[in-house]
Parts: C-alpha cells; structure tokens; sequence
C-alpha cells in the first residue's frame, strides 16, 4: 500500500468518526463495556486457576501424632509413610516448631497465647506432599489407621469446591463472552452499515472510475478497527483500575488468596482485551460490509 | 472500440426487454449521438457501456475487453479506461472542486504529483481553474458538470459515455458544455452521448444512432435529431 493511500484512508476513517460523532461515541462505549466485562472474567478465571492451582501443588497430609506415640514410634510412622506410594515428601514438626508457627500467624495478637504460660497443647506431626491430588484421600485413610496417629487431615473437600466454582464461572464466562462479543460485532456491524449509507455516492463514483474492491473496503474495515482499538484501550484502562482495588481489598482481607500480580499480568490481559478490540471491531465491519456494500 | 453483436438486454425483475439483437461498431475517435425517446432502451445502451448492467446475450466488446466476461477483479482496470458523466452531475457536497477531481485519481492510486499536475491542467481544459476551491453547492448547474467533466477525464480515458449530459442545463451552458466534448473529442478521445437536445443534435452534425423499442431504427453519420422535439 502507497504512503499517500493509507494517509488517504487514515483521513477518511478521522473523517467518517467526527460525523457521526454521537454513534461512534455510542458504538465505543458498547465496545469498551463489553471488552470489560470481558476482562472481568477473563481476570476470575485466570486467578481462579491460580488458586486451584496453588492449592493442588500443595495437596498436603497433616498427620498429627496422639500423646502415647514416642520418638521412636513417630519414626516408625514416618518410614511407613515413606514407603507409601505416591508420597513426595515429609516434613517433621515439632510441637515446639507448630509453637512458633502458630505464634507468627497472630503476628499482633499473639498475647492469646501468653494465657497457656508454658504448656504447649499442640501435637507433634508430619505434613506430607502427595505427587497428585487424587492420591490424598487413599494415603490419608491409610495413615490414619497407623498405630501413634491421632489423625490425618487434608484439604480435599476445599479444592473440589474451588474447581466446581472454577469450571462455573470458566462456563458461564464464556458464555457471557460469546454473548457480548456477538453483542458488540452487531453494534460495529450496524454503525459501518451507517457509514456506508452514508457514502453510497462515494462508493458509487468510486466504482465508476476504476476503484478496486480493496480500495472501497479498507476505510471501512478500518473504522470497524478503530472503533473496537479506542474501546479496547478505554477497557484496558478501565481494567487495571479495577484490579488494583480489587488487589488491595483481596489482600487486606483474604490474605492467602495468591492474586496474580498485578505486572505483568495486567499487561497481557490489556494486550488480549486491546487485540479482541480491534477483532471484533473487524469482524463486524467485515459482515457489514458483506451485506450492505455491494462493489 | 465498441463492438456490440446480437446484444439482447432483458431485466430480470420485471422481463421487459430493453434492448432486441443489438448490433453496433464504434470507432476510435468517433462522436455519437444516442437518441430516442424515454424508455427506448437508450438507457440501458449507455448503461451497458460502463458494466453498470450487463447484456442478457451477445458479445459486447469495450476498448478491446469483453464485458460480460470480466471477471470480477477485472472490472476496476476495465473502468479506468473510460469516464463516465451523469445527468445529475454526482459531485462529493463536501469535498470542493479541486478535490472531487483529485478524488478520481486518488482512488486508483495515482502519485500525488501527478494528481496535482493533472487536476490542474483539466481544471484549465473546462475552465474552472479559479473556482477549485470552491464546493458544489457554491457552484451553477453548468459549472458543476464542468466539475463531472473534469473528473471523468483526468484519468485520460480513451471513450467518454455521458448520459444526458446537458439534461438539466439551459441551452446557453448546454453549449458550453458541448463545447468542451467537442474538444476533448479534436484530441482523440471517443465521445458517446444520449440526449434528448435536438437542436445540439442537429446542429453539431455528428453520428446518430436512434434507438426505439430496443431497436436502433437509425444510424447515419453527420444525422439529424430526426423527430420533432
């Protein structure tokens, strides 16, 4: 393409959005809306993914010992546990040791434990990490019918739940996705359908002196363009606003909530929502055109 | 230039026939008149010219390409050879004279150079080089389709196909006008024409092709108008 063509485009699209001002307005408000939405979701399933994730990799035994079992017996336990199938690690704690965790996890409100003066009601245990989560429920049943052991806990129930809630919103995004896009290409579609109508003489004038198809086209397909461009970035603007409240509540409250951090995760989400933008806002020219501009 | 062979033209939508086994050759360099009353497939002739409609059946062969079987990336290059003028002129409201002209060129890519240099000097060929600042609206019916003229010509097609040009002009600027394709014709450029002006028809003496009910009745070099107007 010549230099003086696409300036020549490039003025025509500036041209065609200034006068229709109020529809293009309307058109990059749909699309910036839609787009945030979009990234709404895009956001909740990527962290939910995330979490599950977070949690899966750690799919972790506690096996608390009860106050009969001796050194030895708790050794004992350890090594059957080490022949086990599946395991991938173990870590001894000691009471002293869950002691001192559990005095950091109060951090200021550690005086509560100051009332037990120097009697320690913890157990010893061992966490162990299990290679797949499918392996927690057998291995925990398992030790918790071993000789010294209280009992054997773990997470299970929490990540299904997670995932059930994952596979719901990962769904209902989605679809929610579809909708708008769907939405939002019929928005571009009707307001290049516009632009068409508005220039039908153009267009016309353009045939007759031996315009190509391609030529009629591009300013056209660039406005659809440009439209979803200006909401995209509008959205993505929007967007990182949005994420850095919602980091700063999660983090003030939900505290073991492992958020995405917000660079450079935030940049990749602006570059796929700025990207579906400008493909949206194609696609929806391109169909506009496919019916109404017949070169 | 022209070769038109058994060309038969039937609208789809309605089964009317406008034009019935047509067979016509134009020259290079020639000046034609098509006339005939509203309806007699004089239209549809011109229409024909241009792809704007294509022939039911025949051969119909433009400045050496075979219309009806352009295929469809094919059809910008053959209308690059040809300018096409209207009576209703088909000027851009918001885009001033220089730039309607300049738009011609524009869309088939030309340098910006070139475009310049040649708006300029077909602004000079039909004398509005003073007004190319102006809009249309700002602008007489003559000097509006001295505008259109500019514009079907700045390309150097070889054939000029005006539909009535002079249809919605007094007969002053009608002259006028006629004036210019006279010119454009001295400088080898084929030049044809419906109308429905007796007198420029009968006084300009060039060829008449008379079409009625889809049948030229008539084709004489140097003819006449040859009804009552």
């Amino acid at each position: 393409m010549k230099l003086s063509t696409a300036e020549y485009f490039l003025h025509e699209v500036a041209i065609s959005l200034r006068r229709k001002n109020l529809m293009s307005f309307a058109s990059i408000g749909t699309v910036a809306v839609s787009l945030f939405v979009l990234g709404v979701f895009l956001i909740l399933v990527l962290n939910f993914n995330r979490l599950a994730g977070t949690l899966e990799s750690q799919v972790q035994i506690s096996v608390y010992f009860n106050d009969e079992a001796t050194a030895a017996k708790q050794r004992e336990v350890a090594s059957a546990i080490q022949g086990m199938q599946g395991i991938s690690s173990i870590h001894y704690v000691s009471r002293a040791e869950a002691m001192e965790r559990l005095r950091e996890r109060l951090g200021d409100q550690k005086y509560l434990l100051d009332s037990l003066e120097d009697e320690n009601p913890l157990p010893d245990s061992l966490e162990i990490v299990v290679k797949r989560p499918d392996m927690v429920e057998t291995a925990a049943k398992a030790i918790s019918k071993m000789e010294g052991v209280e009992e054997a806990k773990y997470g299970q129930d929490v990540i299904e739940h997670l995932f059930d809630i994952t596979r719901l919103v990962r769904i209902f995004g989605l679809a929610l996705m579809v909708l708008l896009a769907a939405a939002t290409i019929f928005i571009i579609a009707n307001t290049i359908r516009l632009t068409v109508f508005a220039r039908r003489k153009e267009i016309a004038i353009m045939k007759y002196v031996g315009a190509t198809d391609w030529f009629i086209r591009w300013p056209f397909i660039l406005e659809g363009m440009v439209l979803g461009l200006i909401g995209g970035i509008l959205a993505a603007i929007a967007l990182r606003s949005f994420y850095a409240a919602m980091a700063a509540k999660i983090y003030s409250t939900l505290t073991f909530f492992p958020l995405m951090p917000q660079y450079p995760f935030m940049n990749y989400v602006a570059v796929a929502i700025i990207l579906s933008g400008m493909i949206i806002g194609t696609i929806g020219s391109a169909i506009s055109l496919k019916r109404f501009l017949q070169v | 230039m022209i070769h038109m062979q058994g060309i038969t033209k039937i609208y789809e939508d309605n089964g009317a026939m406008a034009l019935n086994n047509i067979n016509v050759d134009i020259e290079a360099g020639e000046f034609v008149f098509i006339v005939g009353a509203s309806g007699s497939g004089k239209s549809s002739f011109i229409r024909l010219l241009f792809r704007e409609v294509l022939p039911s059946e025949g051969v119909l062969i433009v400045n050496g390409m075979d219309v009806p079987n352009l295929k469809k990336n094919e059809v910008p290059a053959f209308r690059r050879t040809l300018g096409v003028i209207f009576q209703d002129y088909r000027l851009l409201p918001d885009k001033t004279v220089y730039e309607n002209v300049a738009f011609a060129m524009q869309v088939i890519e030309a340098p910006r150079r070139l475009i310049q240099r040649s708006v300029n000097s077909v602004l000079d060929v039909v004398g509005l080089q003073d007004k190319y600042k102006a809009f249309p609206s700002q602008l007489s019916g003559g000097e509006q389709q001295r505008v259109a003229i500019a514009r079907a010509i700045v390309n150097r097609p070889s054939l000029v196909i005006a539909d009535e040009p002079t249809g919605n002009l007094d007969p002053e600027t009608s002259w006028d006008i006629m004036d210019i394709f006279h010119r454009i014709n001295q400088s080898g450029t084929t030049i044809v024409m419906a109308t429905h002006d007796k007198h420029i028809v009968d006084t300009m003496r060039r060829r008449v092709i008379a079409i009625e009910d889809g049948n030229i009745v008539r084709d004489e070099q140097r003819g006449g108008y040859g009804y009552e107007a």
